[in-house]
């Protein structure tokens, strides 16, 4: 029986190529987006899972709450925490480790003790019982190794590139910084791409040096606290013995009310609050938006398919009737129909594989992730992609299947079901469904494009074009060449100015402090902290509104500020602040100048209070403006010059432009995502719409003919085809403005700079979807009302 | 031997067919030489032969034959439906052999009205809206309209059915629509295949009594496509045609 069906299905598609060409377009299409989008949630959603009573882990980070109601928070913790809370938590928690993240030079020496290797790498400091809390697997050695200072674990790659092969790893040596000599005492196997924690080289944490070991005033997020929970201890239950914890331990007075948060494993790669050392972060509300266009996409190709089928069925009746006639059950013909619904959704689900398999390249370009479409691998999208079958079959299919065979066989036999039956309310309803949601979403990237413009445009309040931002190495013996240096680079002909900083004025790495002004009282809100020389104002552009610019120094002896700080100081004339004295961290300097507000951070953020004080071991960077046409000749004598002076070290380079530019990563991918699907979503609507005007079409040939000979003109044909679909996208444009409204309103109230919303994507929307279905309608029924009025009149 | 039979079979038309009727009649229709053929692997498969014939206005012609003669095939040219691979078709002395789009429409508008077998009333409007469908393209006033509307519904006798739909009237019923339509437009000349096909022999008596009154006292032209003798006998005039040929063009008294 199902062998018939198939067989009887498969001559009805044929018999209809057109519409099934149509369906299983836009069906494939769409299930392709799906899958894409799909297997690209399953990625992100498979981060730090797989670990023995994974469930239990837990990472201990800060919150500062400030009387301003402002909170801020920190992935990382203060170095002491971790030890006081192993002793003061022990009732309730099974292992605490401390994890500590730093950059280095690491430098390898074959037999003979010539230098092999010389690179720049991200290291952890980690306690032995951080492996207790992460069962890793291990290829050699063991994690109680590391108890020892002078021991180093690797990973299965990084033991290859050093030493071959990681099986002769074991025993060899390592050099980090220049300071210390590590002995490889373990490999582990390397840790998927999907987790946070990315260890490569593991040194022992009792080799971790800072002046801050005993500081509870100083948080940094490169410090992290990973706790296992003992069994059937209930997280809740540690509330009260925190309390108690922060009373304990923070007894200075500070600005901010200190807090620490157990943050869930499974929480670290979603919570856009704190970071993590993988520096992915995947709000699972983008998440939720991707699978909400997924959703969409899939309705709106199942709506061309009701629409079709549900068009088609007047031109079936005739075989229901018959098939009744002759004893058929409306069970069976509900099967039959549902085994065509099926042939076309499993023939579309082949094709969207195969668009799946092409897409997936620009899609990992797009994410820069490795997410893979293996069915293997990943048995689980298998299951999805099947129930994705079920589910399509079962909402485009299920109602055609009801209408047809429902049918009344005498009326069917004798051709009298008019082309109204299977609900031609309902269809057009669909459409203005299908409609909406194509509008929204060009509303949404029409907005989103906008924004994006928006925000490339608008005044940084400096200039940073053409600006490259070399590392430099700042222990006491590298500082002592940065006066040469900085000489030597004014020289180069291409140099156009540099200043030595701690960053860029806009920049990721931002610096938070507390002070007094004017002889007061610690202000109750955070100055954002930039180290820079005399020559930061000139090279990046910036404006002075009052005062004057630092003088030449290699210690902090006088301070320029922004407009903002002095805003929140309540100070209305910049002239002043001039002559003021700021006090922080126990050091004392005037105010010089006033510098007119620049973003310092992403759009998403406003501009924070400013204070830039010179200080020679803080300037991590040389900032080197260059004249823009001969950039890169220019950076080639920049990096002579540097590995000259900084022989021990390792020659980084960047560009502000592109550094500024990854700010907005994720709304780049956001408004790539929006516009191809937008254009995919827009053309399953269109061909959806084709294919319904030439079912109406065909169905009304009769009429057009009778009509034709009764001295209709072709204009006025088209026109009365065109009409009611004109008014469905129409409406479907007013239905679409709310919704789309209420969500570009949403997703701008995310910048701190935004665009007003004004009427014109809404216009241009409608615009498109109008001239799109004009095109669309015209074309195909141009096609009808000029068709041979003779075939449509001849023959009943 | 079989080319005999046929010479014996059939009369040749020497007869002038209208010439009982008053010569001051204008010539309507003048068709010269028709051919018309549809080519099947390279094989022409003649349908009309050097059809060459006149009709006036105020003529009531039947056209007969046997099955596949190419009677519907005439009508059609007739109708400017399609056109004819070979020869001319003057319509008051202009020739509409091939003709564009709008002048067409314009003979539509102004000339010509169709009755169909199968009626083919649009499913999706009432009788009286599909009276009024050839008006509307005609751009008649909307009074005007009503009074022509109202006075074919009374002249039909199908005033109570106004505003049904045609589902909902019997073969005969919808035949008197598709003729009240047909008037509607005030033609010159209607062409009807085979109206009274789908008929019992009493609708169709009606209907044929119908076009009678209308061809004598409106004197409006008809050319109908029919198998029936009896239906042929209310014209004046019979085309018989075989294989495509006009093979006798007689009159009736
Ligand atoms: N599109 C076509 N292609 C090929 N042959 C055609 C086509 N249309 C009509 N014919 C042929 O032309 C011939 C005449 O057809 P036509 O419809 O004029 O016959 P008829 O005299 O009206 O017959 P009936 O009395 O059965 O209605 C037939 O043999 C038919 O098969
Ligand atoms: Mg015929």
């Amino acid at each position: 029986m199902f062998k018939l069906n198939l067989k009887i299905a498969w001559r009805n598609l044929w018999k209809n190529k057109g519409y099934t060409f149509i369906n299983i377009l836009g069906l494939s299409i769409g299930m392709a987006s799906c899958i894409l989008i799909f297997i690209f949630i399953r990625y992100q959603m498979s981060f730090d899972e797989g670990f023995k009573n994974e469930d239990r882990i837990y990472r201990v980070v800060s919150s500062w709450d400030y009387n301003d109601g402002n909170q801020f928070f920190s992935q990382g913790v203060p170095l002491p925490l971790t030890p006081a809370m192993r002793n003061d938590f022990s009732p309730y928690i099974e292992k605490i480790a401390a994890i500590q993240n730093d950059a280095g030079l690491i430098k390898i020496n074959d037999a003979a003790g010539k230098e092999k290797i010389k690179t720049i790498e991200n290291v952890f400091y980690v306690e032995p019982d951080f492996f207790e809390i992460f069962d890793y697997n291990w290829l050699s050695g063991n994690y109680s190794s590391l108890a020892n200072p002078s021991h180093v674990v690797l990973s299965k790659e990084m033991a290859t590139r050093f030493f071959g092969d990681w099986k002769n790893a074991l025993g060899k040596s390592l050099n980090f910084d220049g300071k210390m000599n590590y002995t490889v005492s373990g490999v582990i196997d390397d840790i998927a791409e999907n987790n946070s924690v990315q260890l490569k080289i593991m040194l022992p944490y009792k080799a971790f040096k800072d002046r801050n070991m005993a500081n509870w005033g100083s948080v940094g997020s490169n410090s992290e606290s990973y706790f296992k929970l003992k069994p059937n201890v209930n997280i809740e239950t540690l509330n009260g013995p925190l309390k108690a914890f922060i009373k304990k331990y923070y007894v200075e007075d500070a600005p901010g009310k200190e807090g620490h948060l157990f943050q869930p494993l499974s929480d670290i790669h979603y919570n856009g609050k704190f970071g993590n050392f993988s520096g992915r972060i995947m709000p699972k509300k983008q998440l939720y938006g991707l699978a909400v266009i997924g959703f969409f996409l899939m309705i709106t190709a199942s709506i061309n398919f009701i629409n079709l089928a549900t068009a088609q069925a007047v031109s079936r009746s005739k075989e229901v009737g018959v098939r009744k006639v002759m004893g058929g059950l409306r069970s069976q013909l509900l099967v039959q129909f549902l085994t065509e619904t099926l042939t076309i959704v499993f023939i579309s689900l082949l094709i969207g594989s195969i668009l799946t398999e092409i897409a997936l390249p620009g899609m990992q370009n797009l994410f820069n992730s490795k997410i893979s479409f293996s069915i293997f691998q990943h048995p689980i999208i298998l299951v999805f992609m099947l129930l994705l079958v079920v589910f399509v079959s079962l909402l485009a299919g299920f109602y055609p299947a009801i209408i047809m065979s429902g049918f009344n066989p005498a009326l069917a036999i004798k051709n009298k079901i008019s082309a109204n039956t299977g609900g031609l309310g309902l269809r057009k309803i669909l459409v203005v469904v299908q409609f909406a949601i194509t509008v929204t979403l060009i509303i949404g990237t029409l907005v989103i494009l906008q924004q994006m413009k928006y925000v490339r445009e608008q005044p940084l309040g400096f200039n940073p074009s053409a600006i490259a931002m070399v590392d430099l190495p700042n222990d006491s013996l590298t500082t002592q060449r940065f006066a040469t240096f900085k000489t030597q680079l004014k020289q180069i002909p291409g140099v156009e100015g540099v200043s030595f900083c701690r960053t860029a004025p806009s920049s990721q790495n931002n610096n938070g402090n507390s002070f007094s002004y004017n002889g007061g009282k610690d202000v109750d809100f955070q100055v954002n902290t930039k180290n820079a020389d005399e020559d930061y104002l000139k090279t990046f552009d910036l404006k002075l509104v009052a005062g004057r610019n630092l003088v030449k120094s290699d210690t902090t002896n006088e301070y320029m500020v922004n407009e903002t700080l002095l805003r929140k100081l309540n100070i209305r004339n910049p002239n002043e602040a001039i002559g003021k004295m700021i006090s922080m961290g126990g050091m004392k300097a005037p105010i010089v100048g006033v510098i007119q507000d620049f973003k310092n951070k992403s759009l998403h953020e406003a501009i924070d209070p400013i204070l830039i004080g010179s200080l020679k071991p803080r300037f991590f960077y040389a900032a080197i403006k260059l004249n823009s046409k001969q950039l890169l000749g220019t950076m080639k004598t920049v990096k002579k010059i540097w590995e000259v002076t900084f022989p021990e070290s390792v020659y980084n380079e960047s560009f502000l432009d592109d550094e500024i530019n990854n700010y907005y990563q994720g709304e780049k991918i956001m408004g790539t995502l929006f516009k191809v699907f937008a254009i995919v979503i827009i053309f399953i609507s269109f061909i959806g719409l084709f294919g319904l005007i030439s079912f109406v079409a065909t169905q009304r040939t009769k009429e057009v003919a009778i009509r034709k000979v009764l001295g209709a003109s072709t204009i006025e044909l088209v026109k009365m085809l065109n009409g009611s679909f004109l008014l469905m996208v129409f409406i479907a444009n007013l239905v679409a403005w709310p919704l789309a409204y209420l969500f570009v309103s949403k997703w701008l109230e995310g910048f701190a700079y935004r665009i007003n919303i004004s009427i014109w994507p809404f216009i241009l929307a409608m615009a498109i979807s109008m001239i799109i279905t004009l095109v669309t309608v015209s074309i195909r029924s141009y096609k009808a009302a000029k068709a041979n009025t003779v075939d449509a009149l001849k023959y009943e | 031997m079989v080319g005999r039979q046929i010479v014996l079979r059939f009369k040749r038309p020497n007869l002038q067919p209208s010439a009982f009727l008053p010569s001051t009649l204008k010539k309507m229709i003048e068709l010269k030489n028709i051919e018309k053929y549809y080519a099947n692997k390279g094989i022409k498969h003649y349908v009309l032969r050097h059809v060459t014939t006149t009709i006036k206005q105020g003529e009531f012609v039947s056209i007969m034959g046997p099955s596949g003669a190419g009677k519907s095939t005439l009508l059609n040219i007739l109708g400017m439906l399609e056109e004819p691979t070979y020869g001319t078709y003057e319509f008051f002395g202009e020739d509409v052999t091939t003709l564009n789009e709008r002048k067409r429409i314009e003979l539509y508008r102004n000339h010509i009205g169709f009755v169909f077998q199968a009626y083919h009333l649009i499913d999706e409007m009432t009788v009286y809206e599909n009276i009024e469908a050839p008006l509307l393209y005609k751009k008649v006033g909307s009074s005007e309209r009503a009074s022509r509307i109202a006075n074919l519904l009374d002249r039909f006798n199908i005033v109570a059915k106004k505003d049904l739909f045609p589902n909902q009237l019997s073969g005969g019923q919808q035949q008197l629509v598709g003729i009240a339509r047909a008037l509607a437009a005030q033609p010159s000349v209607i062409l009807a295949d085979e109206p009274t096909g789908n008929l019992q022999s009493t609708q169709a008596e009606e209907i044929m009594q119908l076009f009678k009154k209308l061809n004598q006292e409106d004197g409006i032209t008809i050319i109908q496509v029919t198998h029936s003798e009896k239906n042929a006998e209310y014209g004046n005039r019979i085309l018989h045609i075989a294989d495509g040929v006009v093979k006798e063009d007689v009159l009736v008294r």
